[in-house]
């Protein structure tokens, strides 16, 4: 699982990364649509086709837009046919990339596309995400989204690790950041807002909106020939916790924690870290649990908080340290993605150029 | 650009789940006025309780009564309370650590406001009136002033357990169909049937979805199709489906529209149902007000030679 392993597998890297422009509503688009642009512009980076990808997989949710089998729909943007190889996950396209990493990694093949796409604007999200709760004892309370964030944030300043008015730097932060990132929806400055469920504020909550992301794996030497600094997948781990949040001390992620272990991001400190933390709060909880300090720069791009397309969020985290390798700022790069309430399920990926 | 088309969209549809014999007992419990929870193999109790050790996964079933009173552990003042929601006025999200268990159970607090919660404050479960054996048979909880309220005493053994549980789920959306479909649809409230073109392999797609699915690649190049068309295939419908005003046998039919490269697909009138044939030449029937065509009848011609169809099937 990490590069201390011998004899290791083989290399894998993300040699192109694409996002859309996050926007609060694209009604005049489909998935497809929205989806299209994204594809064509990481296989022209790399000016593969198609018929090269050695396999596709995807992640997404019909529940954000209410329309059933859409991921189906979205394979006309790839051109399924002569029949391709292809999977899809009901989670962010991080875990997509997961899936295809291992593909990749079973030397079934060399190369591999992966898609994300969220339209949050056709629903309501945050009543959306609740039907991924326990459905017994749970989902029939209707608690939403916004609402578990924020007994994570009081069990937060209950125990002295962060109060409202650090949540507000890290919003504060992470849009001013964002400024710099032209596909950021939310960015500049930002009030910080009333309480939307006390003590989580508007500025400690993700905006609401549609976007998508799509990144190419390639491995060992066909890596190096499509780009020219491959951001070369030096470990990764996804871990998660039990479902029932009674069960769980919410103010840390032992997950998150696991998971960078095993992807071996301890082993020497990273240049930046994109992290997942669509609430303020949860950025406190991922440092704690990543032990990153104030040397490492996180989120540059500004995060959950300045662009959440739900199902997407997550990869658009590894696409954005993979592109920072790729653009020769950065050398060593963690990025994590989160799925679930509450920081339920983490993964870690470390991402490395090659010295210079 | 013709204006973006939007609709209401409701998904709701009511969960039917059974339960496992740990839920089954604490979903009766709740229904009785009694809350059990399930002791690990490392001896906490867990309150809600599950089938399973959430640490080990071992097959755990050793019911213990906890109180009916307990201690916030963590909260979240709800100003705005939303749609099936246990309480419609401004309350806390709590998690309680209900005395005698060693986890927290979410629910709501009906409190005044924020200022009357906080973390610790000692809180009794608020039965609802009419209790089915779910959730929300606790109604929320209540500040309480005092210790741990006396268990009744109850065991496990509550006659007519609940063996299964209905619950509602209703979401709704405004649902846009996107560029190529809304396209789509303002043609076919001028009675006009329009595909678009693929300008890599030049096949017309009908619906047009705003892609090519062999090629990957957006279409954009409308094309007026039909309105007249060649049956592909067909099937006979013997039974009715609910709320459908057709009698039965009835034909829906895979139609190509001439100038199309992909078939749709409509029901077949005007003609006995054991009449229709592949290569079947037809048209569409409008009704007054109606967005589609009600169903496609033959126009009378020959029969169009299978060549001209075989790839459309």
């Amino acid at each position: 699982m990490t590069s201390a392993e011998a004899p290791g597998p083989r290399d894998v890297a993300l040699v192109a990364f694409a996002q859309t422009d996050h926007r609060r509503s694209t009604a005049e688009s489909s998935e497809v649509e929205l989806l299209m642009p994204v594809l064509h512009d990481v296989l022209a980076q790399t000016g593969l086709r198609t018929a090269d990808i050695g396999f596709t997989c995807s992640g997404s949710s019909d529940y954000l837009a209410g329309r059933a089998f859409s991921f189906t729909l979205a394979l006309d943007g790839v051109g399924a046919w002569p029949p391709i190889s292809e999977s899809h996950v009901e989670m962010d396209g991080a875990w997509a990339l997961y899936e295809a990493w291992t593909k990749l990694l079973t030397e079934d093949a060399d190369t591999a596309l992966v898609y994300s796409y969220g339209k949050c604007s056709p629903g309501s999200v945050r009543d959306v995400l609740t039907r991924q709760l326990d459905p017994y004892y749970v989902a029939p309370l209707w608690p939403d989204a916004v609402a578990l964030a924020a007994l994570q944030a009081q069990a937060l300043i209950d125990a002295g690790h962060t109060d409202e008015r650090a949540l507000a730097a890290i919003g504060a932060r992470s849009r001013a950041d964002a400024t710099a990132n032209p596909h950021a929806q939310l960015k500049g400055r930002v009030p910080q807002g009333e309480h939307v469920v006390r003590p989580l504020r508007t500025g400690d909550c993700p905006p609401v909106g549609d976007g998508a992301a799509a990144v190419i794996l390639a491995a060992g030497e066909r890596a190096r020939r499509l780009c020219a600094r491959p951001a070369w997948i030096r470990g990764i781990d996804h871990r998660t916790e039990a479902h029932s949040l009674g069960v769980r001390d919410l103010t840390d992620s032992p997950s998150t924690r696991l998971a960078a272990e095993r992807a071996g991001a301890f082993e020497r400190p990273v240049d930046i870290a994109e992290l997942h933390a669509p609430f303020s709060s949860q950025e406190v909880v991922l440092r704690r649990a990543l032990r990153l300090d104030d040397s490492v720069c996180v989120n540059p791009s500004g995060g959950a908080l300045a662009a959440n397309p739900v199902m997407a969020a997550g990869l658009i985290r590894i696409g954005e340290a993979a592109a920072r390798i790729h653009r020769g700022t950065c050398d060593r790069a963690l990025a994590h993605a989160t799925s679930g309430p509450c920081l339920q399920q983490n993964l870690v990926a470390v991402l490395e150029g090659d010295p210079r | 650009m013709p204006e973006v088309l939007k609709a209401p969209l409701v998904v709701e549809f009511p969960f039917t789940r059974s339960l496992g014999p740990v839920q089954s007992a604490f979903l009766t419990g709740l229904r009785e006025r009694v809350v059990l929870g399930v002791r690990t193999t490392d001896g906490r109790v867990l309150v809600p309780p599950v089938e399973y050790d959430p640490v080990t996964a071992e097959e755990i079933d050793e019911l213990v009564e906890v109180a009916p009173t307990g201690t916030v552990t963590t909260w979240a003042w709800n100003p705005a309370p939303r749609r099936g929601q246990p309480l419609a006025t401004p309350f806390a999200w709590v998690l309680v650590r209900l005395d005698g268990a060693d986890t927290a159970l979410l629910h709501a607090l009906d409190a005044p406001g924020p200022d009357a919660v906080r973390t610790g404050m000692r809180v009794r479960v608020r039965w609802a009136a009419e209790r089915s054996g779910a959730i929300t048979d606790i109604a929320c909880f209540a500040p309480y002033d005092g210790g741990p309220d006396r268990p009744t005493g109850h065991g496990r053994a509550f006659p007519d357990a609940v063996t299964g549980i209905v619950v509602p789920a209703r979401l709704d959306y405004t649902y846009s169909p996107g560029r190529a479909q809304s396209d789509y649809i303002h043609a076919l409230a001028e009675r006009r049937t329009v595909g678009e073109r693929c300008p890599s392999c030049r096949k017309v797609y009908v619906p047009p979805r705003g892609a090519c699915p062999t090629c990957g690649i957006a279409t954009a190049e409308q094309v007026e199709v039909g309105p007249r068309g060649t049956v592909t295939t067909f099937c006979i419908v013997n039974i009715k489906a609910k709320n459908l005003d057709v009698e039965v046998p009835y034909v829906y039919a895979h139609i190509a529209l001439d100038g199309a490269d992909l078939a749709l697909h409509a029901r077949i009138g005007g003609v006995p149902y054991d009449q229709v044939r592949m290569g079947l030449r037809v048209e569409p029937v409008w009704t007054e007000g109606a967005r589609y065509p009600d169903h496609y009848r033959p126009t009378g011609e020959p029969d169009a030679a299978y060549e001209t169809y075989k790839e459309l099937l």
